[in-house]
């Protein structure tokens, strides 16, 4: 579980806590996670912002912050088990669509051609 | 197994998941929480965090739940010596009443660094530098 794939489970699911750096000034920004990329961009709804100080505070209904101003993102403590679920529950559905062994076979095959001495071998092969 | 993981300073971290880390980040939190994941941009999940600071020879901590880093705020990455860690001579003191000291000894030292900053800049010729985080 890549800490992307972290966030992209996270979409919809409520409080997202976020602090970022926009012109140099620390905010927090928290509310409920609508959307985000690749590019750790996001979309926030429903959300209460406040100063560096966390004196003032400021409601915004929407707001959309861009990946690279992000320090970091605190998000629920259920939410790792609950992206285990469904994980877990997305992978028995892929094997019932393709069939239990053939996944296994997919798998050891993979492995097999990321050794080295199999590729290795043919390089050498084709420049002789 | 490890073999084929290729030995690059991100493929040597796979030894950290699942242990102790403190996380060191650029405007000079310090994290301490499990390793959970990490990518090749260094954002990192941690798990049960609690944020820590120091001032004199006390320490406080701050609950803090899961926490997903974005790598380029990262300064450091440190496993934890479980053994060690209780020998630490520092005395843990309640957050609320060390966060008042803590931002005293932040305002302080920001301050002795930007007189330091001026000296260097009007006197001894240096160039200016930039703002926050700066120095990494």
């Amino acid at each position: 579980m890549l800490p992307l794939s972290l966030l992209n489970a996270a979409q919809n699911k409520p409080m997202v806590r976020t602090l970022h750096n926009f012109l140099q000034e620390r905010r927090n920004v928290n509310g409920h996670l609508v959307n985000c990329d690749n590019f750790m961009n996001i979309t926030l709804r429903e959300v209460y912002q406040t100063n560096a100080d966390g004196d003032r505070f400021w409601k915004v209904k929407e707001c959309y912050i861009r990946g690279s101003t992000i320090k970091y993102l605190r998000v629920p403590d259920a939410l790792l088990d609950v992206v285990k679920e469904d994980q877990t529950r997305a992978r028995e559905a892929g094997k019932g669509a393709r069939g239990g062994t053939h996944v296994g076979g997919v798998g050891r095959g993979r492995g097999g051609a990321r050794g080295g001495p199999p590729r290795g071998g043919r390089a050498r092969g084709r420049g002789i | 197994m490890d073999s084929l993981i290729p030995f690059t300073t991100s493929g040597s971290l796979v030894d950290c998941v699942d242990r102790k880390m403190l996380v060191v980040l650029r405007d000079g939190r310090k994290l301490h929480g499990v390793l959970r994941s990490y990518d090749q941009f260094a954002n990192l999940v941690l798990e049960d965090t609690v944020e820590r600071i120091y001032a004199g020879n006390t320490f406080a901590e701050k609950w803090c739940g899961l926490f997903l880093i974005r790598g380029e705020n990262v300064v450091l990455l440190g496993e934890i010596d479980l053994d060690q860690e209780d020998d630490v001579p520092l005395r843990q003191v309640d957050y609320k009443q060390l966060d008042d000291y803590y931002r005293q000894d932040a305002a302080a030292k920001k301050q002795r660094e930007e007189a330091k900053a001026k000296i260097l800049y009007e006197q001894k010729g240096f160039c200016k530098e930039g703002g926050e985080g700066d120095g990494y």
